[in-house]
């Protein structure tokens, strides 16, 4: 997995790319996510339009930013979730958990 | 690193995640060359995925001198992956609820769920002499 990351407005917008399997690039969101936060910038969009799919290491990691922002008074939600990604939140429910937008532009008028 | 062993239709690695990659590139290009639907492979590679991951993380518990293969078979009807360990063997019957409230948002707990969803059969075997076989089917 590659991770891109901007900024819109005031808000973090996070890009993997690839497949989000686990290994050894499995802490590279968590770890770009603790610097964000350390920075006081604590409204992020995790955009997963060019993530080919994941398992559920790659949930595990979506949960782990949820909670970590949660727990510093910040906020996460998702945009462009695929077919497949929407399919295990779904199953595993955690549909009810997450907030995802269509688009990044509705993602980050959400904000607001 | 160790070089993951590749034969024909048989991939082992090392005990590490770090091999997870190649297992599934390793998996997927099996697949793509028989023209396994793309969607079916996707389904797939998630669940081999998940099985190594267990079986690397909870079977040989890391162990870098424990192995695991990971073995594909095709045929008109049906994708067969088995996936071996060498550890203590595994309780499939007993495991959490990942759709538990309590469980919702744990990191971890829902790979043998997942598979169990996108696979039309998952079988769990304990090997005489210690050691786990997975067995997923997934008809074409």
């Amino acid at each position: 997995m590659k991770l891109s990351t901007r900024e819109v407005q005031d808000l973090v917008v996070l890009e993997p790319k690839g497949k989000i399997m686990g290994g050894p690039d499995a802490t590279l969101l968590h770890d770009q996510l603790h610097e964000y936060i350390k920075q006081g910038k604590k409204k992020v969009i995790i955009d997963l339009s060019k993530v080919d799919w994941m398992n559920s290491t790659g949930l595990g990691i979506l949960i782990s930013a949820l909670t970590t922002l949660k727990n510093n008074q910040g906020e996460l939600k998702l945009a462009n979730v695929t077919d497949k990604i929407q399919s295990l939140l779904t199953i595993t429910k955690l549909v009810t958990v997450f907030e995802s937008y269509d688009s990044l532009d509705q993602a980050v008028a959400s904000f607001k | 690193m160790e070089k993951p062993l590749k034969e024909d239709n048989r991939i082992t690695i090392p005990s590490s995640l770090n091999y997870l990659r190649e297992v599934d590139e390793f998996v997927e290009q099996k697949l793509k060359e028989e023209g396994v639907d793309s969607g079916l492979v996707t389904d797939i590679a998630i669940s081999v995925t998940e099985v190594v991951t267990n079986a690397v993380n909870h079977g040989n518990r890391n162990d870098l001198h424990k192995k695991v293969t990971v073995s594909v078979k095709l045929d008109k009807k049906s994708v067969t992956i088995q996936v071996e360990d060498q550890g203590g063997g595994f309780d499939s019957e007993h495991l959490e609820n990942p759709l538990d409230e309590k469980n919702l948002l744990k990191e971890a707990g829902r790979g043998v769920f997942i598979v169990k969803s996108l696979m039309d059969e998952v079988k769990f075997e304990t090997l005489p002499n210690n050691g786990t076989i997975v067995t997923l089917v997934k008809r074409l």
